[in-house]
């Protein structure tokens, strides 16, 4: 198997009882160009069609779009279609022949990464990602003295697989770090931000990234359309270069199957849309994702 | 200037201690530049410190400047004192001041710009990273961004400077992202300047006021190319009253003032929401914090900005000052490395130095900070609102422990500051001078590439404390800061000068102002009316007039029916116990809609959130209805004492409603002011008529309540003169209703409505509100002609109230959807 090619569908919707008269969002949907992720084609449908719009890159390098819908609507949808071809190379873990103990240098913070961004960015905690007298505790049973580094990632990525409950609903957006540390359960998001707040505590760089999985039914079932989901795991740098992937949520080193959109520091600088309406009245929101192998 | 010294003793001022003092040395030989203060003081005696205080305090509360209002609640509002005795600084004492400010003013202004670019001192390491990267100030949205965006820079920056015992002088504090007090010294001089105008005209005090013209002249000149006369508004995001010191700034300058909820994004611009429509807004100065600024990029859900401004500002389509993301700049974590950054950045040695600061993130600053804590003051280094400063030398062992422990768990939050015993200055209290510590804070600004201007001026803060810190929580005692000139100074006024950079639209009447005039008019008259009942219940109680047939009580209760059921809130008096508890709802209760106090309070908010379009006369008139009000406690019981408050109250309301008759222009601000006081009468008078007609009473209460009626309206005389006959629901309502030459009755709003209702804009897609008046006065016509002609009929008058009464309940709904429609928020 030396590529695989997907197919991607995200679709956002709003519906809202009352009218809306102006909407301004924000969407990190554009998949990112990277190592063993060719973009074939991105397409982003937005409905009513937006007055005004405006596509850059984020300070990350993350493809961003502005639009505004500036009329009277009741409904707003956002599709983001696109086709990817992953390469199908089994990842291996390097041996950064370093320990995670004698790796720490204070030098690192304003070095830069492959892509200009300097470690600093993702050394430090943030909102999402604090450092907690918790997570300290959660990370001690890992720190042996003398271990290589990656071996010390691997294991804290198999600890928040084994020790936190995959519970959908237990949390949401806006659920503080602590909570999801004390009940011990969560989604992608959660322990994707428990795994980056601990290793930013022992100085080792760790980013948020955001973007889908596969999954595959049961032999003989056929798979629902819409039933994937937006998914969210980690990457970390490893002192040997480069960064690798590590996905608390399957414990799972990120293959052909995990496409990547976007990253960051945490959930809060790629979130994949987030708006703000005038206008009066509830809304409904509802997301749909396929991926689907071609 | 001569130097005088020995006269000092005709009062007595001496310094503490071995602080050192600012106008007098440690061998008591007077500073010159305070040479005429102390002189003029030897003149008077130290008595005449008392009148100064008390006609600073007197002219500051006309003027509002004392007071933050209570909020909607009913707290206290924050006070601000001003002590009338300026802090005086000499000529060369005030270049190097300057010199040093310009300096910092520029080191932060190259910073700002590397630091949102290319990040060279980063890189560089010339500070350590973790104080911009950890600063949840710098907006990684506004990295790097295009050419010919709209960020200008630092805009107006505010440092805090203070001298110590050794005569050093140090920065101790910068604010960029919302400098608070320019406002509050403009204030301060123009109190202080009315308490001391011949002391100020002998000190030959340099004059403040082309500093804001020409700050209002850049920003003007910030607007995106190719605008030809640039709308410049400021931004403040503070709700009524709080932060009023840029409502004094903008009725002085006359530049508009705006609300986050007034201001809106399409189309890459930004708009403002104006009685005429969208208006588009060429340059902002926003005063509320950056990262709150866009509320689509801001981390902080609860933000309440301006959506997609940021995007308005990368394109260009508004000029912003200052950057939003000047906040990251704000810690005392750069201050150890601001000689390296002075040298690297501006090819300079650091003229004014910071003060002595440790940064604990670096270890061997740690070390130090730990070692010395007892010496230390410990600040957070970030904007972390949940650590407040320390002072080592003020806490015991065990608090020195925990403090320790603190620091060494998270050391890169905190810095460790040397604690200065600052400079003192002679201050006023009624017994005579004393010196308190003090810090003066400066404004600047860098004029484009034309280089910086500096304020000769600033606000001088006192401390109760001996340390660096001057809270504005703590201490709100302020000065005026005179600086004294070498040459001659000239008269200057703001208002004109500004007038001439074309910066001020007086069309321009943002909805949200407009409303607020709108309901300043409808409080205003609703208060007055109110009052009015309370002021007859307390004379038939307490008078004892009609007493006789023992039907005051009668009287009475029926009145207060009335009035609560005119309001339509009759359950707040059925739930009061006795009549003295019903007098009360409408004397003292806080939370009564028919209460005089509830609805003064309303009356004040509106005033506050439209501050700037008040002439002095009516601010001073506003402060006089408001405290006059709530300054006597109310003693419970002692409801006699009301009588005269509530004449003063209507006395001062028909002052200010009065004065706004003549002194404000015919705008439509005006129009709407004057639409709300003849709606809420129409509406008044309408449903009290309509309850005179309904009430089935014997002849001797019906004349009785049909005086009241009269008495309510201010209309007992103008019946007199006109019937020459004894009250009779007939007569009170010919007059009250139909007869269209007296201002007060239907008829006659009515016709007002509709002529100030002209003046507004025909609103986009509703009607004009004089298309819904027009067949409401016909109506009235035919009515009136019906009436005069036959007899007097009251089951048609009824019926026609009522319905009165419903069509102004939805022209009043109709205003507010034609022009005050920002009902509807952003989420």
């Amino acid at each position: 198997m030396s590529t695989v090619r997907y197919h991607v569908r995200h679709r956002t919707a709003y519906v809202y009882s009352g009218r809306i008269d102006l909407c301004h969002s924000l969407a990190h949907l554009a998949p990112r160009e990277e190592v063993g992720q060719e973009i074939l084609a991105h397409h982003l449908d937005v409905s009513p069609v937006p007055h005004y719009q405006m596509a850059r890159k984020d300070y990350f390098g993350n493809g961003t779009n502005y639009f505004a819908i500036q009329g009277s609507h009741a409904e707003f949808a956002v599709i983001s279609t696109f086709t990817v071809e992953k390469s199908g190379r089994v990842p291996v873990l390097p041996d950064s022949g370093l320990s995670w103990d004698r790796a720490w240098n204070r030098r690192l913070m304003v070095e830069q990464d492959e892509t200009g961004i300097c470690f600093g960015n993702y050394l430090l905690p943030t909102a999402s990602c604090p450092a907690l007298d918790d997570i300290d505790a959660f990370l001690a049973p890992s720190l042996k003295p003398g271990r290589e580094i990656m071996d010390l990632v691997n294991e804290l990525m198999a600890r928040i697989y084994t020790e936190f409950d995959y519970v959908p609903g237990a949390t949401d957006n806006s659920t503080p770090l602590q909570v999801v540390l004390e009940q011990r359960k969560g989604v992608c998001q959660d322990f994707a931000h428990v795994m980056i707040a601990a290793l930013r505590r022992i100085n080792i760089p760790a980013r948020y990234v955001s973007g889908y999985l596969e999954t595959i039914p049961p032999p003989g079932v056929k798979k629902l359309q819409g039933a994937d989901a937006s998914h969210a795991w980690v990457e970390v740098h490893s002192p040997a270069g480069g960064w690798i992937g590590f996905d608390p949520t399957n414990n799972k080193i990120p293959g052909h199957q995990h496409i990547k959109i976007a990253h960051g520091r945490d959930y809060f600088d790629v979130r994949p849309l987030r708006g703000t309406f005038l206008g009066s009245g509830g809304q409904k929101l509802s997301v749909e994702v396929d991926v689907e192998r071609v | 200037m001569s130097s005088k010294t020995g006269e000092v003793s005709a009062f007595d001022y001496r310094i503490q201690g071995d602080r050192r003092d600012e106008a007098l040395s440690r061998d008591g030989v007077t500073a010159p530049e305070w040479g005429e203060l102390f002189a003029s003081l030897g003149r008077h005696g130290s008595t005449v410190l008392s009148d100064w205080r008390n006609t600073a305090a007197r002219i500051s509360r006309e003027r509002g400047l004392a007071y933050r209002p209570a909020s909607i609640d009913g707290n206290p509002g924050e006070g601000w004192t001003l002590d009338p005795i300026p802090w005086i600084i000499s000529p060369e004492r005030w270049a190097s001041l300057e010199a040093g400010i310009s300096q910092r003013n520029r080191l932060y202004e190259k910073l700002l710009e590397d630091l949102y670019g290319p990040q060279r001192t980063l890189k560089e390491r010339l500070f350590p990273a973790e104080i911009l990267l950890s600063h949840p100030g710098y907006l990684r949205a506004l990295h790097n961004l295009p050419p010919g965006n709209g960020i200008i820079g630092l805009g107006l920056s505010a440092f805090d400077v203070a001298r110590d015992t050794a005569g050093q002088t140090f920065v101790v504090n910068d604010r960029f992202d919302r400098p608070f007090g320019l406002g509050l010294a403009l204030e301060n001089r123009t109190v202080v300047n009315k308490v001391l105008p011949r002391l100020f005209g002998r000190c030959g005090v340099r004059r403040i006021g082309q500093f804001f013209t020409d700050w209002f002249a850049y920003l003007g000149r910030c607007a995106p190319s190719g605008t030809a006369a640039p709308q410049v508004v400021i931004l403040d995001s503070s709700e009524q009253g709080k932060d009023s010191e840029l409502g004094f700034l903008a009725n002085y300058c006359g530049i508009s003032r705006a609300h986050p909820s007034d201001l809106t994004v399409r189309d890459g611009r930004v708009w403002i929401k104006a009685l005429r429509g969208l208006v588009p807004v060429d340059v902002l100065w926003k005063t509320m914090a950056g990262r709150d600024l866009d509320s689509l990029e801001s981390e902080n859900s609860s933000a309440r900005g301006i959506a997609g401004i940021f995007e308005a500002i990368r394109g260009g389509g508004v000029a912003v000052a200052s950057h939003p993301g000047s906040e990251a700049l704000q810690s005392p974590g750069y201050y150890p490395y601001l000689p390296r950054l002075c040298r690297t950045l501006l090819d300079e040695e650091l003229l004014i130095p910071p003060v002595a600061t440790w940064w604990c993130g670096q270890p061997k600053a740690l070390s130090h900070v730990v070692e010395n804590l007892a010496t230390m003051v410990v600040k957070p280094a970030g904007p972390h609102h949940d650590f407040r400063t320390q002072y080592g030398s003020r806490l015991s062992a065990s608090e020195l422990a925990d403090l320790k422990a603190q620091i060494l768990a998270h050391p890169t939050k905190f810095v460790g500051q040397e604690e200065l015993l600052i400079s003192t200055i002679p201050t006023s209290r009624p017994g005579g001078l004393v010196p308190r510590g003090a810090v003066v804070r400066m404004f600047s600004f860098q004029d484009g590439n034309q280089g910086v201007q500096v304020m000769p001026g600033g606000l001088a803060r006192l401390s109760t404390e001996s340390g660096v810190i001057v809270s504005t929580r703590n201490c709100g005692e302020s000065k005026d800061v005179w600086v004294r000139s070498l040459l001659e100074e000239q008269p200057f006024s703001i208002a004109s000068a500004i007038s001439q950079t074309h910066l001020v639209s007086p069309d321009l009447v943002p909805s949200r102002t407009a409303e607020n005039l709108f309901w300043t008019g409808r409080y205003a008259e609703r208060t007055d009316v109110i009052s009015r009942f309370a002021a007859r219940v307390i004379d038939v109680r307490f008078q004892g007039f009609p007493q006789e047939h023992g039907i005051g009580q009668e009287h009475e209760d029926l009145l207060l029916l009335t009035l609560f059921k005119i309001f339509d809130c009759e359950g707040h008096l059925e739930e009061a116990k006795d009549a003295d508890a019903r007098l009360d709802l409408i004397l003292r209760d806080r939370a009564c809609p028919v209460g005089v106090t509830y609805n003064l309070q309303r009356f004040f908010n509106a005033t506050q959130t439209a501050r700037e379009e008040w002439s002095p006369a009516s601010t001073l008139t506003i402060s006089t209805c408001y405290e006059g009000w709530n300054a006597v406690p109310n003693v419970v019981g002692q409801n006699e004492q009301f009588d005269s408050k509530l004449e003063m109250l209507q006395l001062n309301l028909s002052a200010f409603l009065g004065l706004n008759l003549d002194s404000m222009t015919r705008d439509e601000g005006w129009a709407l002011l004057d639409a709300g006081r003849r709606l809420e009468r129409s509406f008044i008078v309408s449903g009290l008529l309509s309850f005179l007609l309904k009430a089935n009473l014997k002849e001797e209460m019906n004349a009785l309540y049909n005086e009241s009626i009269l008495y309510f309206l201010d209309s007992v005389r103008t019946f007199q003169s006109r019937f020459h006959d004894t009250p009779s629901t007939e007569l009170t309502v010919r007059l009250l209703l139909g007869e269209a030459d007296y201002p007060k009755s239907v008829s006659y709003l009515l016709g007002r409505l509709h002529k100030v209702l002209r003046k507004l804009p025909t609103p986009g897609q509703q009607p004009h509100p004089c298309d819904l008046i027009e067949p409401w006065i016909e109506k009235m016509r035919l009515f009136n002609a019906t009436m005069n002609k036959g007899k007097f009929r009251r089951r048609e008058t009824i019926l026609f109230l009522d319905e009165l009464f419903a069509f102004l309940a939805t022209l009043s709904d109709a205003l507010t959807v034609s022009y005050f429609s920002h009902a509807s928020k952003h989420r």
